[in-house]
C-alpha cells in the first residue's frame, strides 16, 4: 500500500528538489532530483510485481458510505493496467529526466523546465492509478494545462499561439469528458469504477435526445467519454494540436509522445467493460481511429521537417490504437501504446543528433545511386512471393492452430491479420521497388526479421492479453460487441486483398515492360494529394479561420448590443 | 453567555466601528490601510467566534467567513494612495452591512439590504460621468434592488416573494437586471469593485436561497431560460471585450448565471451554491486586484494590448495570476470547479441543452480568461516598460486569494455545512446523492 503511494510521492519530491534551494546548487539539485525519479520506476516496478501476485490494490481517502465526501475524493486504485501504465511512464521518465539534465544544462529556464517534467509525471501517476472518476478528471485537467506550460516559450510568437490552440482544444474535449461524468453519475449514481460498470450492465437506460431518437445510456455516456480521449489521443479533428506544440523542448516531446498522448488510450481502456457495453461507440471509434491513421500517415510522409514527421507519425499510431479499441482490442492498443511509447520517446530524443548532423553534413540524407537494375530478379519476386503470401498463411495456422483463436467467430482479429498482411506487402512493395531485395542475405536477413517480429509479437500479445485481462470470456465479449455489419467486414477484407494483388500486378506488368493503362487523373492524384497533405489539409487555416469567424460574430454582436448595456 | 440575537449586531458592528475608527487617519493614508485591514481581520476573527451561534441559514455559514476574507484582500491589494481613502472605509462599511444581512433574520435583512444597495446606488450617482450615460442603468438597477427589497420587508406574499427574487435578481446578476453589477465593477473608484463583487452576489444568494423554494412552477421556468440566456450572453460578451473589468463583468455574469440556472432546477439553494458563488466572487476579486496591480504601474486608463512579457519581468506576479486565472475558469483543484462540479452532479438537469449551455459557458471562460492572461504574460517584453515584480501587501492579497480558492477547492465540504445542508433535505431531490450512493 505505502509502495502505491511512494510511486507519485517521489516525483513530487523530484519536482520539489529541483525547485527548492539556495541560488548556485541547482546543477547539483538536478542532478540529485533523478534519484527519486529513479526510486519511482522501481517502485512502479514492485508495484507491479505486487499486483500482478496479490491483486489490486485500493487506497480511499474518503469514505465511500457517507456524504460527507471531499470535493475531490482522493484515492487510488492500481490494477494491472495502472501498474503497466505507471511502470512505462516513470521508465520513459527516467530517461528523459536523465537526458534532459544535460540537454538543458545551462539554459535558464532548466529549473522549471525540470520541475514541470517531474510535476508532470505525478500528475500522470496520479491519473492512471485514480480511484475513480472524478480524480481521474482532476488529473486529466491538471494535464492539459500542464502540457499548455511544457510547450511554453514566453517570447515566441509561434510557441504562444501553439501552446493557446493546445489548451483550448484540450478543454474542448475535457469539457465533453465532463459531461460525460455528469451524465455517467445521473443514469448510475456512482463514479466508483468497478461500481460503475456493474450498475451500468445491470440497469440498462434509454435516453430521449428528441422526439424519435432515443440513445442507451451507455452510449452516450461513452461517446462523451471518447470524445475525451480523442483530444489526448489527438484524434481527427481534434488532433491540430500536437503540431502546433512541435516547438516545445525536444525531451518535452518524448515524454508528450510516450506518455501523455498514450492517456486517451488508458481513458478508454479503464472504461473497457462500459465501452464493451456499446457497440456504437466502438464502431465510431473504429472509424476515427481508421480515418486519423490513415491522415496521419499520409500527412506524414509528405512533411518536411522531422519533428513535424514524427508528430504526425503519433498521430497515425494514435489513430491505430483507437482503431484497435473500436475492435474490441483493448490490451492489443495497451501493448500498442507501450511499443509505440518506448519507440517513439527513443526516436524524439536521438531526433536532435540527426538534426545537428545534418547541419554538419551539407550532403546528408545522403543521395541513393540513381542508376535503377533493367528488371526484377527471381530472388527478387520469390521473396515478394513469401511475405506476401506464404508469411499469412503462416500467421493464420499460428493463430488459429497454435494460439487457439478462433478466428471465425472474431471479426476483429481477422482485419488485424488483413491488416498485418496490406502493411507488410505494402513494406515489402516498396523495398522492391527500391531495388532493395536484390541478394541472398538481404532478403534472408528481412525475411528472418519480419517472421521474428511477428511471431514475437502474437505470441506477445496474446500473452499480454491473458496479463491484462485474464478473463478469455470478457475478450471474446469485447470483440463480440464490436462486431462490424457482415457487409462492411467483407467490403474490408475483400478492398484488402484487392489492393494488395493489384499492387503485386502492376509492380509486375511495369517491370517486364507490359503497357499498363492507366487513367490520367490517377497518374495526377499523387501530385495533386501531395500538396494538401504537405499542408496538413489545411487543418490549422480552417482552425484559424472558424476562430476569426466566431470572433467576427462575436464582435458584431458586442457593437449591436453595446448600446444597451454600456 | 451572549443572546444569538445580538450576534448580528456585533457582527455588524465590528466593522462599522472600524470605519469610524479609520477616520482620524484620514490625513494618512499608510496609516488609514493598516488600520482598515486591521478591522477586517478584526471581523474575520469574530465571525470565527460568533457564527456558529445563529441559526444556519440554508446556504450555509461560508458567506459570512468569505465576506471579511474578501474585504481584507480588496484592501490589501490597493496601493497606498489618498484617492482610494474614501473607498477603504466605505468597504468596511459595506462589509457591515453585508454581514448584517447575511447573519440577522426577515425583515430586518432586507432593511440593511435595502440600505446596501441604496448606498451604493449613491455611490454610482457620485461617480456618475456624461462619458458613461449607460451608469444610469446601472444606478437604477440598484434603486430598483432597494425600491424591491423594501417592499420584501413590508409587503406579504405573494408580493414579497416576487419582490424578493427581484432583489435577488439585482445582487446575484441575472439578464435582464445586470446592469448594476456591470456598472459597479467598472465604475467604481478603490477597493470597492473588488470587494462588491463578492458582497452583492453572496447578499443575493442568501436571499435566493429563502425565496426560491416558494415561486410559482412558471417563474422557476422563466429564472430558467433568463439563467441561461445571461450564461450565453456573459460569455460572449467576455469574448468580445479588451477593457478587463468589462471582460471579468461579464465572465462572472456568466458564472452566476449558471447558478441560478441550478437554483431554478433544483429549487433551493444550498452550501454548494454558496461554494459557487463565493468562489467565482474571490476569484474575480483576485483578478481585479491583479489588474489594479497593473493600473498602479502603468496607469489608469493603460491599454491591455499595450502590456506584454510580464511572466519574464515579474515572476511572482505572473505565476499568482496564473493560478488566479486557472481558479477563475473552473479548472480544478480551486473552489470554482469544486463548486461547479457539487451542483453538476447534485442537481436535477431539467433539460439536456440547458446542461449543454451550462458547460458551454464554462468551456468559454478559458478563452476569454487565458487570452487575457496570455497577451499579459507572455511575449516579448517591452523595452518601454518598466517591470516592478509585486509589493509585499499586493502579494499577500494574491497569496491569500489563491490559498483562500485552493483550500475551498479541497477541504472537505462539510467543513463549512452539515451533511443536510449539503444536499438540502431528502424530500426535496428523493434520493441523497454522493460519490457511490
Amino acid at each position: 500500500m505505502t509502495l502505491v503511494l511512494l510511486v507519485p510521492l517521489l516525483l513530487l519530491a523530484a519536482a520539489c528538489i529541483v525547485l527548492v534551494g539556495r541560488r548556485g546548487s541547482e546543477y547539483a539539485r538536478m542532478k540529485l532530483a533523478a534519484y527519486p525519479v529513479g526510486a519511482a520506476f522501481l517502485g512502479a516496478a514492485a508495484t507491479l510485481y505486487h499486483v500482478t501476485t496479490e491483486g489490486p490494490v485500493s487506497i480511499r481517502f474518503y469514505d465511500l458510505s457517507s456524504v460527507a465526501s471531499f470535493a475531490i475524493p482522493f484515492g487510488f486504485y492500481v490494477d494491472r493496467l495502472s501498474a503497466v501504465m505507471m511502470t512505462l511512464i516513470t521508465g520513459v521518465s527516467v530517461i528523459i529526466y536523465t537526458y534532459s539534465t544535460g540537454y538543458m544544462y545551462q539554459d535558464r529556464h532548466a529549473r522549471r523546465y525540470l520541475a514541470m517534467i517531474c510535476l508532470t509525471d505525478f500528475v500522470l501517476i496520479c491519473m492512471v492509478s485514480s480511484a475513480n472518476l472524478m480524480m481521474l478528471f482532476l488529473f486529466w485537467q491538471i494535464l492539459s494545462y500542464l502540457l499548455y506550460v511544457l510547450a511554453h516559450n514566453h517570447a515566441h510568437e509561434g510557441t504562444l499561439v501553439g501552446a493557446f490552440k493546445t489548451f483550448t482544444i484540450l478543454r474542448v474535449a475535457d469539457t465533453a469528458f465532463l459531461a460525460g461524468i455528469a451524465l455517467a453519475y445521473h443514469l448510475y449514481g456512482t463514479l466508483e469504477f468497478q461500481e460503475l460498470f456493474i450498475r451500468a450492465s445491470n440497469t440498462p437506460v434509454m435516453l430521449s435526445l428528441w422526439p424519435g431518437m432515443e440513445m442507451s445510456g451507455a452510449t452516450a455516456v461513452t461517446l462523451l467519454f471518447f470524445v475525451g480521449a480523442m483530444g489526448k489521443s489527438a484524434q481527427f479533428p481534434i488532433h491540430l494540436w500536437l503540431p502546433g506544440s512541435l516547438f516545445a523542448p525536444t525531451p518535452v516531446h518524448a515524454l508528450l509522445h510516450a506518455g501523455i498522448i498514450n492517456a486517451g488510450g488508458f481513458l478508454i481502456n479503464r472504461l473497457a467493460p462500459l465501452f464493451g457495453l456499446s457497440s456504437t461507440t466502438l464502431h465510431v471509434a473504429f472509424l476515427i481511429g481508421t480515418l486519423t491513421a490513415i491522415l496521419g500517415a499520409s500527412m506524414m510522409l509528405a512533411q518536411n521537417d522531422i519533428k513535424k514527421t514524427l508528430g504526425f507519425s503519433t498521430i497515425g499510431q494514435m489513430g491505430y490504437m483507437i482503431m484497435e479499441c473500436g475492435l474490441g482490442a483493448f490490451s492489443l492498443a495497451v501493448f500498442h501504446l507501450i511499443a509505440h511509447g518506448l519507440f517513439k520517446a527513443t526516436v524524439f530524443l536521438n531526433c536532435g543528433n540527426v538534426i545537428h548532423n545534418a547541419r554538419l553534413e551539407p550532403h546528408f540524407p545522403h543521395v541513393d545511386d540513381q542508376t535503377e537494375e533493367p528488371g526484377l530478379s527471381r530472388l527478387t519476386w520469390f521473396t515478394g512471393f513469401v511475405t506476401t503470401l506464404f508469411i499469412p498463411l503462416l500467421i493464420l495456422l499460428i493463430t488459429h492452430g497454435v494460439l487457439r483463436i478462433p478466428l471465425l467467430e472474431s471479426q476483429g482479429t481477422v482485419i488485424f491479420l488483413f491488416f498485418i498482411w496490406i502493411t507488410s506487402s505494402q513494406a515489402i512493395l516498396t523495398l522492391t521497388r527500391l531495388r532493395q531485395v536484390a541478394s541472398w542475405k538481404v532478403s534472408t536477413a528481412m525475411l528472418m526479421t519480419l517472421l521474428f517480429i511477428v511471431f514475437v509479437y502474437l505470441f506477445a500479445v496474446e500473452s499480454f492479453t491473458e496479463f491484462l485481462y485474464p478473463n478469455p470470456e470478457e475478450v471474446a465479449s469485447y470483440f463480440k460487441v464490436a462486431d462490424l455489419p457482415d457487409w462492411l467486414f467483407d467490403l474490408m477484407i475483400v478492398t484488402a486483398t484487392i489492393l494488395t494483388v493489384v499492387s503485386w500486378s502492376y509492380l509486375y506488368m511495369s517491370a517486364h515492360g507490359m503497357t499498363v493503362r492507366m487513367p490520367a487523373w490517377i497518374d495526377g492524384l499523387r501530385i495533386r494529394l501531395y500538396l494538401p497533405f504537405m499542408n496538413r489539409l489545411y487543418a490549422d487555416e480552417l482552425y484559424a479561420l472558424t476562430g476569426q469567424t466566431i470572433m467576427r460574430l462575436v464582435h458584431q454582436l458586442d457593437k449591436r448590443e453595446r448600446g444597451w448595456s454600456r | 453567555m451572549m443572546d444569538a440575537a445580538l450576534i448580528p449586531w456585533l457582527l455588524a458592528g465590528i466593522p462599522l466601528l472600524g470605519a469610524v475608527a479609520c477616520l482620524p487617519f484620514r490625513s494618512n493614508a499608510e496609516q488609514l490601510k493598516r488600520s482598515a485591514v486591521t478591522w477586517a481581520v478584526i471581523s474575520l476573527a469574530s465571525v470565527a467566534a460568533f457564527a456558529g451561534r445563529i441559526d444556519t441559514p440554508p446556504e450555509g455559514l461560508l458567506p459570512l467567513y468569505l465576506l471579511p476574507v474578501a474585504a481584507t484582500i480588496a484592501l490589501l491589494g490597493q496601493p497606498v494612495h489618498e484617492h482610494h481613502r474614501r473607498s477603504w472605509m466605505l468597504t468596511l462599511l459595506l462589509l457591515g452591512l453585508g454581514l448584517f444581512a447575511l447573519s440577522s433574520r426577515s425583515p430586518i435583512s432586507q432593511l440593511s439590504l435595502t440600505l446596501l444597495l441604496a448606498l451604493i446606488a449613491g455611490l454610482l450617482y457620485r461617480h456618475h460621468s456624461a462619458l458613461w450615460p449607460r451608469s444610469w442603468w446601472g444606478i437604477g438597477a440598484y434603486g430598483l434592488g432597494a425600491l424591491c427589497a423594501a417592499m420584501s420587508a413590508a409587503a406579504d406574499a405573494p408580493l414579497s416573494s416576487v419582490t424578493s427574487l427581484l432583489t435577488c435578481a439585482v445582487l446575484l446578476p441575472l439578464v435582464p437586471f445586470h446592469d448594476g453589477h456591470l456598472t459597479a465593477l467598472t465604475r467604481l473608484p478603490g477597493s470597492l469593485p473588488s470587494f462588491i463583487v463578492v458582497l452583492l452576489p453572496l447578499a443575493g444568494l442568501h436571499g435566493l436561497a429563502a425565496a426560491i423554494p416558494a415561486v410559482p412552477d412558471i417563474v422557476a421556468w422563466t429564472v430558467s431560460g433568463f439563467a441561461l440566456v445571461g450564461a450565453s450572453y456573459g460569455g460572449l460578451k467576455a469574448l468580445a471585450q479588451s477593457r478587463v473589468r468589462l471582460l471579468l463583468a461579464y465572465g462572472s455574469l456568466s458564472f452566476f448565471s449558471i447558478l441560478w440556472w441550478f437554483a431554478a432546477a433544483s429549487r433551493m439553494a444550498t452550501p454548494r451554491s454558496a461554494l459557487l458563488v463565493g468562489t467565482v466572487g474571490l476569484a474575480t476579486s483576485g483578478l481585479m486586484v491583479a489588474w489594479q496591480v497593473i493600473r498602479t504601474r502603468y496607469g489608469d486608463d493603460v491599454d491591455p494590448q499595450a502590456i506584454s512579457g510580464l511572466a519574464a519581468g515579474m515572476p511572482r506576479y505572473a505565476v499568482l495570476l496564473s493560478l488566479l486565472a486557472l481558479a477563475a475558469m473552473g479548472l480544478p483543484p480551486f473552489g470554482v470547479f469544486a463548486g461547479f462540479m457539487g451542483l453538476l452532479l447534485s442537481s436535477p438537469f431539467p433539460s439536456l441543452a440547458g446542461l449543454f449551455i451550462t458547460l458551454l459557458a464554462w468551456l468559454a471562460a478559458s478563452w476569454y480568461i487565458m487570452q487575457m492572461v496570455q497577451r499579459l504574460l507572455f511575449g516579448v517584453r517591452r523595452p518601454e516598460l518598466r517591470y516592478t515584480d509585486l509589493l509585499r501587501a499586493e502579494f499577500a492579497s494574491l497569496l491569500i486569494v489563491v490559498l483562500v480558492l485552493l483550500a475551498l477547492g479541497l477541504v472537505p465540504t462539510t467543513l463549512f455545512a452539515s451533511e443536510g445542508d449539503l444536499f438540502g433535505t431528502a424530500a426535496d431531490i428523493g434520493e441523497t446523492p454522493r460519490w457511490n450512493r
